[in-house]
């Protein structure tokens, strides 16, 4: 055979085999984090659950309705008393190394679960045993009754109670399992992951989805790609003309000022993920002053209000924010308005009075500025103004977030290495639940970073966490809401709906408080 | 020749040993706490502890580098804070991008950069010379993310000709791999041939005043014969000098590059591991540097021999 025939041969045989492999359908996402580990019980990182859901699976899962749905279980069967919760499993469970998923495994991921999640350690404090009667049976035996324990076991956010082998259960929670095995529709390469760069799943052939329609992380999870990678791209520019490119298919967060790069553009669009909402908070250190003083607290209430935070963060993108005082955010279940005007309303002269009747010496509000990350950035410029305009004197250090997620845990004088208000911001499913809220615990030394103390709102988190009618749920949770506006555990600022990037070809997209790709498919 | 490469690289060790101990101390004095950053939001502090003493975190500094410098020596160095990897790990994975990265920018520079340099002595103060000049200093100017961004909107989202990010590894074939990287070193190199070409340009026309070149001339030698040959062969040692500067710094230098079009390299990796605090990950790349730095160095003073035979003797 001439040789420049032999050169076509094998250029045929390329350009076959490459089609070949282009057959493969992939979906290419882009997190806002990077996977490095996929232990979601060893981490609260939304990242890290979000990579998670695709690879393991729960035994119960919320719906659309935020009502709680069996998902790995048949179903659950609750004793008369209220005691006794016995769970099924249902048939053809499988792990990805192909061990059949038991109830021995179940009780051992929850047991991990239950030693570091906020809801898991309230439902383990109530529970007096949690046993496998058989290989296909759990049983939850309380206590005292608890009106939340499905709630719990269906928890959509971090940390969510998946389910992996017993064995790998049997790691302290602290440290993350390095070799992840789950039951999920996807499965883990763990050759092609490269932490810091991507991590790739392949579809595992052996899941059963269930029957019912897809319904946010509830329902049948039929994956419709051979394999989904996510792709760990740091710059926001570079991922969002990767998606106009055609080179991945979502983006979790379209910053506000580059929606506008979506302009005529007909590969890809833009969604304002409503149900995605996040809220961003100042958070408050009652330890050290001048802020151990309610009335210097107050005063800082007065000193800002949420639209100019908003409008640093998304300009005139409107329908991106939402004003928002609601302890358990807007639009929720437990939504109030009560004891938010003094939030909303801005007056320097009032905050003024109230310093100088607090006997304000002049103590400065050390402002950590944090400068690595973008949307921090433009809310500590803003803030700054606004304190010193009310008559606080400020210090404002710049610095980094790695700088002030370690600085905030302390709870030393400023002097020594202590603050005294940081930037942070919580997700919808997290903040509207009383029970995982951080800022209505009012549990002293125990509650989160600025330690505020009330007795009043430990007790009301303990009755509502025996209510039984959501008419009492409801009552408790604005009365925790007036009182934390009260002792000002944080000043809210606002509730923000990021647009998420989805490439055009794609149907099947579900939007929820935490995104999810069984489901989707592509068009063509 | 041996004796004396042998001599540099032991002489490398202490500088090595130095650097370890710099930089050790250096990632320890920053503010910040991995095990922290690693618990989570929801974190008790009895968690953070627990994970502080797994990692020897609660040990004192000195005991800390001890526990360090002994498995360096072993070629261990230790495991990812973050990702629970072996540092070793991490980055071998990592330098088959940045090293394909500085190979075809510097290839790309030389063969730009050298030409312009000496054309531009040549023809010192004439419009040519300020032209190529000019366009040097804009180069130099210019922060490369700015050139990166232009390249993509035009090259990659409007023309579609090279992809906007991501590198294809030499495994899957090293046309997609030269595909990948080639808006990358072009953003690059426009940086990094300023430099080259007004050494370059300065070395030449230095040597353009020399008695040898005027024998060529009369001689008869035609102008490429000259500038080429007898000029940039006796400005060899100045240019190669800076090379070897331009590609260590190259290494070094490729972070911005490399997180605008998203190559894993070994750049991203050390501005992730500074901002986790992920001490391993900081300690082992900077080592890696170093040694990187010490085999460079060492080349280009081969390459002096090389070009120059009054040094080989």
């Amino acid at each position: 055979m001439p040789r420049h025939l032999f050169r076509a041969f094998g250029l045929a045989v390329l350009l076959v085999t490459a089609q070949a492999a282009s057959a493969e359908e992939t979906l290419r996402l882009r997190m806002n984090g990077d996977v490095n580990v996929l232990d979601p019980i060893s981490t609260t990182n939304f990242t890290i659950r979000n990579a998670s859901y695709l690879m393991f699976d729960t035994l119960f899962a919320m719906d659309e309705n935020y009502k709680v749905q069996p998902q790995m279980a048949e179903g659950a069967v609750v004793s008369d008393d209220g005691l006794v919760y016995t769970i099924t499993l249902r048939d053809g469970l499988k792990f990805h190394d192909g061990s059949p998923v038991t109830a021995e495994d179940a009780v051992a991921s929850l047991k991990r679960w239950g030693s570091v999640d906020g809801l898991g350690k309230i439902l383990f404090s109530k529970t007096a045993s949690l046993e496998a009667a058989d290989d296909k049976t759990v049983v939850l035996t309380l206590n005292e009754p608890w009106g939340l324990v499905l709630d719990a076991l269906g928890k959509i956010s971090s940390n969510v109670p998946v389910i992996m082998p017993a064995e790998q259960a049997a790691k302290p929670a602290s440290e993350a399992v390095t070799e992840p095995i789950g039951s999920g529709p996807y499965k883990l390469l763990p050759d092609e992951w490269v932490p810091g760069s991507i991590v790739v799943f392949k579809k595992f052939d052996d899941y059963v989805p269930r029957s019912e329609p897809a319904s946010l992380a509830a329902g049948g999870k039929v994956a419709h790609f051979d394999k989904v990678e996510i792709q760990y791209i740091p710059d926001t520019a570079t991922a969002i003309n990767a998606l106009i490119a055609g080179e991945i298919d979502w983006i979790e967060e379209v910053p506000a000022d580059m929606l506008m790069f979506f302009d005529g553009v007909e590969t890809a669009k833009t969604v304002a993920a409503r149900q995605s909402g996040n809220s961003a908070q100042l958070v408050v250190n009652h330890l050290n002053p001048p802020f151990d003083n309610p009335k210097i607290r107050h005063a800082l209430q007065l000193a800002v209000e949420q639209t100019p935070f908003l409008q640093a963060a998304f300009g005139d993108v409107t329908d991106s924010y939402l004003e928002c005082a609601a302890v358990f955010f807007c639009d929720t279940p437990y939504a109030s308005d009560i004891n938010t005007d003094r939030v909303l309303k801005r007056d320097p002269e009032a905050a003024k009075k109230l310093l100088e009747e607090a006997g304000y010496d002049g103590t400065p509000v050390l402002i950590m500025h944090v400068t690595d990350i973008a949307s921090q950035d433009n809310f500590y410029s803003v803030l700054a103004p606004m304190l010193k305009e009310a008559g606080f004197n400020v210090d404002v250090q710049p610095t980094d977030w790695a700088t002030v997620a370690t600085r905030r845990a302390s709870k030393e004088p400023v002097e020594n290495g202590g603050w005294n208000v940081f930037f942070t911001g919580w997700g919808f499913v997290d903040q509207s639940n009383p029970m995982t809220n951080v800022y209505v615990s009012g549990d002293c030394d125990n509650s989160w970073f600025g330690w505020a103390c009330s007795e009043r709102l430990q007790d009301l988190r303990k009755q509502f966490a025996v209510a039984t009618s959501e008419d009492d749920r409801k009552k408790l949770a604005t009365e925790m809401q007036e009182i934390t506006h009260d002792l000002v555990s944080y000043v809210p600022l606002g509730q923000a709906f990021p647009s998420v990037g989805l490439a055009t070809d794609l149907k099947g997209y579900i939007d929820g408080p935490v995104p999810f790709f069984w489901n989707l498919e592509r068009t063509n | 020749m041996i004796r004396y490469a042998a001599a540099r690289i032991l002489a490398g060790i202490p500088t090595l040993l130095l650097v370890s101990v710099f930089i050790f101390s250096l990632a320890h004095i920053t503010p910040g706490d991995p095990a922290i950053l690693l618990a989570g939001d929801n974190a008790t502090p009895s968690q953070v502890a627990e994970i502080r003493t797994r990692l020897h975190l609660d040990l004192p500094l000195v005991q800390q580098f001890g526990l360090w410098l002994g498995d360096a020596l072993r070629l261990d160095l230790g495991k990812s804070i973050y990702s629970g990897k072996p540092v070793t790990q991490l980055i071998a994975q990592r330098v088959e991008p940045t090293l394909v990265l500085s190979f075809v920018t510097l290839v790309l520079t030389v063969l730009v950069a050298v030409p312009l340099g000496a054309v531009s002595a040549w023809k010192a103060n004439s419009i040519i010379d300020r032209i190529s000049m000019g366009i040097a200093v804009a180069g130099f100017s210019i922060p490369v993310f700015v050139i990166a961004y232009l390249l993509v909107y035009f090259f990659a989202v409007k023309l579609r000709l090279f992809p906007v990010q991501g590198y294809k590894w030499l495994a899957d074939g090293w046309m997609a791999t030269l595909n990948s990287v080639t808006l990358p070193a072009i953003a690059l190199a426009f940086v990094f041939s300023a430099l080259i070409a007004r050494v370059t340009r300065a070395s030449v026309l230095e040597a353009l005043g020399e008695n040898y070149i005027r024998t060529a001339h009369a001689k008869g030698l035609g102008a490429p014969r000259i500038l080429f040959v007898h000029a940039l062969r006796s400005v060899g040692v100045p240019v190669i000098t800076v090379i070897g500067i331009g590609f260590a710094t190259l290494i070094g230098g490729v972070v911005v590059t490399e997180s605008v079009f998203n190559i894993p390299g070994i750049g991203r990796l050390t501005v992730d591991a500074v901002t986790r605090r992920d001490y391993p990950v900081i300690q082992g790349v900077i080592l890696f540097f170093s040694v990187a730095l010490i085999f460079i160095n060492l080349l280009v003073d081969l390459s002096y021999a090389y070009i120059d035979p009054r040094i080989r003797g």
